[in-house]
């Protein structure tokens, strides 16, 4: 495994250095001495394993595609944030805006995250070991989102698809959701899904769906329209 | 009218007809109203209309207006960028989302102003293939949706253009009604196809003008510090703004007036959020100077910029480069009399038409209709652009040549005056006459 220290080392540098190592075929490359510096290791666009040692600030692992990041310490805000593919994996908790936005592969958060997890997701899975903060999934377009916790209020406000599961407490749904138990099949991808990563779930999952009454505006809804428009 | 008398015929000046127009329609619909265009307020805004050139005479010499060199060429983003944008001419196309215009649509105004040596902007739905590879110059924006963002097509870009918010409807999102949520939209935005799409008011992952600093820096690791970032603003505080994002670190800043167009919006915010453009150049320019960065970012200026006039008066008051949307959309064929019988069917006719939002504009502009859509040949279309922008830019190089400059960017204060009181208080300009400011004592 190569490594690139980033004691007295910009984020610029760093960034850089990651990226001359990719270019010449490293597989495996360890990021040490991080010290929360925010943007790091963002776009890279290479099948690599990229180990980030300590927390790391914001946008870690931002826009990549098809990189396998591991972050061994908390991620600050928009980790993961637009990615298209490959993995992410926070072994601490997260900052708001855990996989913003993302178009496809997998984000998994040991800890706990904070508020607007998979905000506006548009494909791909965010995995989350612990609870999950206020308006998780709120305008979610597409993918999953496993909660192995609890999840704060506004759950999946004003989704247009895609689907969250939740095994612990639901503070309160978001507008226009539907909520039922997971079905044994989809339990079943949920369990694969979290072995795959090691994280431990419980057994039982609530499903939220959109109610797709805001799909289209319609007055017959029209307590729904008001709290969402 | 036999029998009646003319004194009990007294209409209401504040329930006037299109005032209970208004609520009949509201009270049918049970929400506020969409529409397109940008704003239809009565009464007019403060404007470029309200100054004057007051070209040279004896005090100054100008140049051979037909003859004489007057550049046109405008440098935008060098302040961090490795790879600062040249354009040939200060007239820049606006971002207008594939979704909100049609494919011909995009692809006109790409080319036409490749043809012309402008750029042209994305918009809210990710980067259609055929405008990057009919631009010339290609500004990518990044929007709070985050519709089809591509770190590919983020690179694939010259410019990277932060939107915080647009003039017509500052602090909201963008909207697009489902009539044009078509199979190919919506697949490109990763939606429903059908529904009425709301673009949220802010970004997924950050917020105010600190997380905007980290941000920036993102989007400069991401394209590894080649292109210039702007950052657009919708105006509304805009003095402060406008150093909150030159202190953020960014090349260049968009400021876009509340005569700024929209394809589909509440009509209450284009009529009623933010401050017109005149206002808002002033306020950018001062915001600029006083952090000492005026010249090093660069600003451009939009919202219902119409001619080489505006544009020439909004550079004369600090801009370095105008957008222009609403008026390539014009020069497109918007509001142009031709299918009338379809302006018909939406209720309305050329000239007066603002119902982009319905999806069925009768010249294929504001369209997904394949139909329709046909109605804009392309190459015609983008034969338009080019001619347009060419001629704003000779209107440009007349005013600048009258005002004895030798580059369009020279234009400067002194080269104007306020017609009105109003326009004096805004702009700082003497109105014309005197020495007047309102606002500023003698000595000042």
């Amino acid at each position: 495994m190569t490594t690139v220290d980033c004691a007295s080392r910009s984020v610029r540098e760093i960034n850089e250095a990651i990226r001359r190592l990719v270019k010449d075929g490293a597989s495996e490359i360890l990021v040490a001495n991080p010290g929360a510096r925010h943007n790091l290791a963002v776009a890279v666009l290479t099948d690599v394993a990229i180990t980030i040692d300590g927390p790391v600030g914001y946008y870690a692992g931002g826009m990549s595609d098809g990189a396998r990041l591991t972050i061994r310490g908390s991620a600050g805000w928009g980790v993961a944030e637009g990615m298209l593919s490959g993995t992410v994996v926070v072994e601490g908790n997260a900052g708001n805006g855990a996989a913003a936005s993302i178009r496809g592969g997998t984000v998994v958060v040991r800890g706990d995250a904070a508020a607007r997890a998979g905000i506006a997701m548009k494909g791909g899975l965010l995995v989350i070991g612990g609870d999950t903060g206020y308006m998780t999934g709120f305008m979610m377009q597409r993918g999953r989102i496993i909660v192995c916790g609890n999840a704060e209020p506004a759950l999946a406000d004003s989704m247009y698809e895609g689907t969250i599961f939740v095994g612990g407490e639901i503070a309160e749904l978001g507008n226009d959701t539907v909520v039922s138990d997971a079905t044994p099949g989809e339990r079943a991808e949920i369990r694969t899904a979290l072995s795959r990563y090691g994280v431990k779930g419980p057994d039982a999952f609530r499903k939220i769906v959109s109610g797709r009454k805001l799909w289209n505006y319609d007055k017959k809804d029209l307590d729904v329209w008001k709290a969402a428009f | 009218m036999e029998g009646r008398v003319l004194s009990t015929l007294r209409p209401s000046q504040i329930y006037r007809p299109d005032v209970m127009e208004d609520i009949h329609l509201k009270a049918d619909l049970g929400r506020y109203r969409f529409r397109g265009f940008g704003t239809l307020r009565p009464r007019p805004l403060p404007s470029f209309d309200d100054l004057t050139f007051i070209t040279c005479s004896l005090t100054r010499i100008p140049l051979e207006g037909y003859r004489e060199r007057c550049s046109t060429k405008t440098v935008l983003g060098a302040r961090f960028a490795k790879r600062p944008i040249e354009l040939d001419i200060p007239v820049m196309i606006t971002g207008m989302s594939w979704g909100a215009l049609s494919y011909n649509a995009k692809v006109a105004l790409a080319r036409g102003a490749r043809r012309v040596g402008s750029s042209t902007t994305t918009g809210d739905g990710g980067m259609l293939p055929a405008e990057r590879e009919h631009s010339r110059v290609l500004v990518y924006e990044v929007l709070p949706s985050r519709y089809g963002l591509s770190i590919h097509d983020l690179r694939a870009a010259d410019a990277i253009e932060l939107t915080v918010g647009q003039g017509a409807k500052p602090a909201t999102g963008g909207v697009l009604l489902g009539s044009k949520v078509s199979p190919e939209i919506a697949a490109a935005r990763e939606l429903p196809a059908g529904v009425d799409q709301r673009s949220p008011a802010r970004h997924p992952d950050w917020l105010g003008p600190d997380d905007m600093i980290i941000k920036i820096e993102e989007l400069r690791e991401a394209t590894e510090w080649q292109v210039p970032i702007f950052v657009k603003l919708g105006a509304t505080r805009v003095y402060d703004d406008v150093k909150l994002a030159a202190k953020a670190g960014a090349d260049v800043i968009v400021v876009d007036g509340m005569e700024g167009g929209t394809a589909a919006s509440p009509e209450i915010l284009q009529d009623h959020t933010g401050i017109p453009t005149l206002a808002a150049v002033c306020e950018a320019r001062r915001g600029l100077q006083d952090l000492g960065l005026y010249g090093q970012v660069q600003l451009i200026i939009a919202g219902g910029i119409r001619s080489g006039v505006d544009a020439a008066k909004a550079m004369a008051l600090g801009a370095d480069a105008v957008y222009i949307g609403t008026a390539a959309l014009i020069a497109l064929n918007c509001n142009r009399p031709l299918f009338i019988e379809d302006y018909a069917a939406l209720g309305t006719e050329p000239y007066a038409c603002h119902h982009c939002h319905t999806g069925r504009c009768p010249v294929g502009i504001t369209t997904q209709d394949p139909e329709l859509m046909k109605r804009l040949p392309i190459e015609e279309a983008a034969d338009r652009v080019a001619n347009f922008m060419h001629a704003m830019t000779l209107e440009i190089q007349m005013l600048a040549r009258a005002c004895g400059k030798a580059d369009v960017h020279h234009l400067e204060p002194e080269d104007l005056r306020a017609l009105t009181l109003e326009a004096a208080a805004i702009t700082g300009l003497p109105l014309v006459g005197t020495n007047y400011v309102p606002g500023r004592r003698a000595g000042d």
